[in-house]
């Protein structure tokens, strides 16, 4: 009895130096964490904040919601200052918020951030007038899926060559009958495949880093914007007015997707089970190699940082704010729980620790590895800039409507681009 | 300060300070942002009248939706207020299972300006909906309502008027307040049902049409959902609404200043037609004792 009460008054004194050397030079702190995303990130972050805010003894309060809002909700808290201490915040947006990269904490100044975890090449993309304004999540870049069950099922495979596509697409309709189309394009896929074009010919994006203006001419674009009607001409994509008339639905939401009767889609490869997932039993997509022009001067692959972590400028904790920033992307406990519900991990041990445990889903990593295999040139942030964006996608609404010419169509596009990109001269 | 005076006042301080709060000061802070170039990131810079010259010569999109804007109010709130009075008049009747009838009449209203009604909307007359494929079954041609610029506008507008309820409900209780001795009067002198209608319930139920109006009329200025979910504003601007605008050019392109000028133009232009709804309803409102003949 003696000896088990002395061994309870030894446990109970070490519990305390057993919490200390488990926290780190933060104090407890309450924090906040905003992201987007869907159903099992959600879940994954959730649990990802508990192990780490138990690991150093702070507590995270979640605020997940989807895509759609995000932006608006952020924009408000940003201009109120009152913005989570740990954000989850989209690439093309750091331009907006941190001009000077001033917008956010610079995590050199935060020690317990590991960023040799990072290429330099990542870490350039985050960094804005010398300010490490954010850890990048991942990398991402557009991939094109086929259904190849459906494929085969008209004797197919997926082309490899743009001439292949359409020829393809006109076979796919011939077998298979008038309600099933090669591809899926509308608003800004339509608009990335219009991209695509112009940078396969050209091997130039659409914003010249050099002096932040369009770097197309105008004679370019139009053969990007021909390049569209022709996808549209030979049915391998719906018409800009089909899809309106089936009230904008999401490809992931279609039945015609679901039953294969679209073969095709170019996605970000991070979302290969949104569009995997609903196909029905039987149905296969596979990622599969860029489709090129036969004399293309680039693969144009759109490749960006997905995303990245940034910690508040305002937050009245930024140290324990960076220990949990850490935690999630370096350290066991966070990499573990967040696996890859945000992509394949940016961070090298991130990377390492999943493969090695199997925890990387082969479709993902194939999605991965042909997008990362892929070349083109540096993507700008530009090119999702609201307004930007808004100005090519409502202007190709206009050709596909027949307002417009592809030729004016390019003249609006390059003039409006032009007077956003002006803004930040 | 007696008692009596500060308890009244004790009660109206919470409203107060929500007006003051939430309506007040954000109404004056609109009114000067829109003299501003302020993108929520940086300090407000002073533009003068220049977010107002752009809007009125050079922006191309703002004269398209005041356009759009329009035509959605004056052929909304027409429709919405004669179906409303034409449901309450038959409402108005003696039939067997009546509360069951105003309820279910009713429901539309509390549902129709939720996201999930406008979700429904979407599918209903989206290319292969239950419209299409009504009208096919009846073997007419089915139509293009969201890919058509021509259509679009008229699907949003009907689920304006889908939303009848509350302006039906009022102008029931107008009817029911008529007394019925004057259509006894009436019928007697042999005036038949259109004549009652029109010579004796239109000018008693005036003041009733005459608020439904205002209420209407403000409300359709200010319709956001229905487009914004159903047609995303599409195509080719044809269903983008001012309101619409508003949030885009706010939290979209980050420019609060032109957004806070475009909601000071919906705010003049919904004033303006107030008034003059006011000033001409001395023509045509009829109430109470009132000694025109």
């Amino acid at each position: 009895m003696k000896s088990t009460i002395k061994k309870a008054l030894l446990a109970s004194a070490l519990v305390p130096c057993a919490l200390s050397s488990a926290t780190s030079m933060a104090h407890a702190a309450d924090l906040r964490m905003s992201w987007w995303g869907g159903d099992s990130r959600h879940v994954a972050t959730q649990e990802a904040l508990k192990v780490c805010g138990e690991k150093y003894g702070h507590t995270i309060a979640p605020e997940f919601t989807g895509f759609a809002g995000y932006l608006e909700k952020l924009t408000t808290q940003m201009a109120g200052g009152t913005e989570a201490d740990l954000i989850q915040v989209n690439w093309p947006w750091l331009p907006l918020f941190s001009r000077d990269g001033t917008g956010f904490a610079d995590l050199q100044d935060l020690g317990a951030v590991d960023l040799s975890q990072y290429p330099q090449a990542d870490l350039d993309g985050v960094t804005v007038k010398g300010h490490v304004q954010g850890i990048p999540v991942s990398t991402t870049g557009r991939v094109f899926f086929f259904n190849t069950t459906t494929l085969e099922e008209a004797g197919l495979t997926p082309p490899t060559t743009w001439e292949e596509f359409f020829g393809a697409a006109e076979a796919l309709r011939d077998k298979e009958g008038e309600d099933y189309r090669l591809f899926n394009a509308v608003s800004e896929s339509a608009q990335l495949l219009v991209s695509l074009a112009v940078t396969q010919k050209t091997g130039k994006d659409l914003v010249d880093p050099e002096t932040n203006r369009v770097a197309w001419t105008p004679e370019e674009l139009v053969e990007g914007i021909t390049f569209y009607q022709r996808m549209v001409d030979t049915g391998a994509i719906q018409s800009r007015q089909d899809e309106a008339a089936e009230g904008n639905v999401k490809l992931y939401e279609k039945t015609a997707w679901a039953e294969g009767k679209i073969a095709g889609s170019y996605e970000w490869d991070s979302t290969y089970f949104k569009f995997s997932d609903p196909l029905a039993e039987g149905e296969v997509l596979t990622p599969v190699p860029m489709v090129t022009f036969e004399d293309a001067v680039t693969q144009g692959v759109y490749r960006k940082p997905s995303m990245l972590f940034a910690v508040s400028k305002n937050s009245s904790n930024p140290d324990a704010a960076a220990e949990v920033l850490n935690c999630l992307v370096n350290e066991p406990e966070g990499i573990d729980a967040l696996g890859d519900t945000r992509g394949l991990p940016a961070s090298k041990v991130a990377l390492d620790r999943l493969e090695a445990a199997g925890a990387i889903k082969p479709e993902l990593l194939k999605a991965h590895e042909i997008m990362m295999a892929s070349e083109g040139p540096a993507v700008s942030p530009f090119n999702e800039h609201p307004e930007l964006r808004a100005t090519f996608v409502d202007t190709l609404e206009e050709f596909a409507y027949g307002m417009v010419s592809a030729e004016e169509a390019a003249g609006y596009i390059i003039e409006g681009a032009n007077d956003v990109l002006s803004q930040f001269d | 300060m007696t008692r009596k005076r500060a308890l009244g006042l004790g009660y109206l301080t919470p409203y107060i300070i929500g007006l003051l709060v939430f309506t007040m000061i954000p109404f004056g802070a609109s009114l000067y942002l829109s003299f501003t170039d302020y993108n929520l990131m940086s300090a407000p810079r002073w533009t003068g009248l220049e977010n107002y010259t752009q809007l009125f010569t050079k922006d191309r999109t703002f004269r398209r939706s005041l356009t759009v804007t329009l035509i959605y109010v004056f052929t909304t709130v027409p429709l919405k207020l004669a179906f409303a009075l034409f449901i309450a008049y038959i409402l108005n009747y003696k039939l067997k299972f009546i509360n069951f009838f105003r309820t279910a009449f009713y429901v539309p209203s509390i549902l129709g300006g939720s996201i999930a009604i406008a979700v429904l909307w979407r599918y209903i007359f989206a290319s292969e909906g239950l419209v299409n494929m009504l009208l096919t079954s009846l073997g007419f041609e089915a139509v293009n309502w969201f890919g058509d610029p021509q259509n679009a506008l008229f699907t949003i507008t009907l689920l304006r008027c889908w939303q009848f309820g509350s302006a039906m409900v009022i102008f029931l209780a107008a009817l029911q307040s008529i007394d019925k001795s004057l259509y006894e009067a009436a019928e007697i002198d042999g005036a038949s049902k259109a004549h009652c209608f029109i010579f004796i319930t239109i000018p008693l139920i005036t003041p009733v049409i005459f608020f439904n109006l205002i209420m209407q009329m403000v409300q359709a200025f200010q319709e956001f959902n229905g487009p914004y979910i159903i047609t995303q504003g599409g195509p080719l601007k044809s269903t983008y609404l001012l309101p619409m605008y508003i949030y885009d050019e706010a939290f979209r392109r980050f420019d609060m200043g032109y957004a806070s000028a475009i909601a000071w133009v919906l705010f003049v232009i919904i004033m303006v037609l107030t008034l003059a709804a006011f000033w001409s309803s001395k023509k045509w409102v009829y109430y109470a004792g009132d000694k025109r003949s």
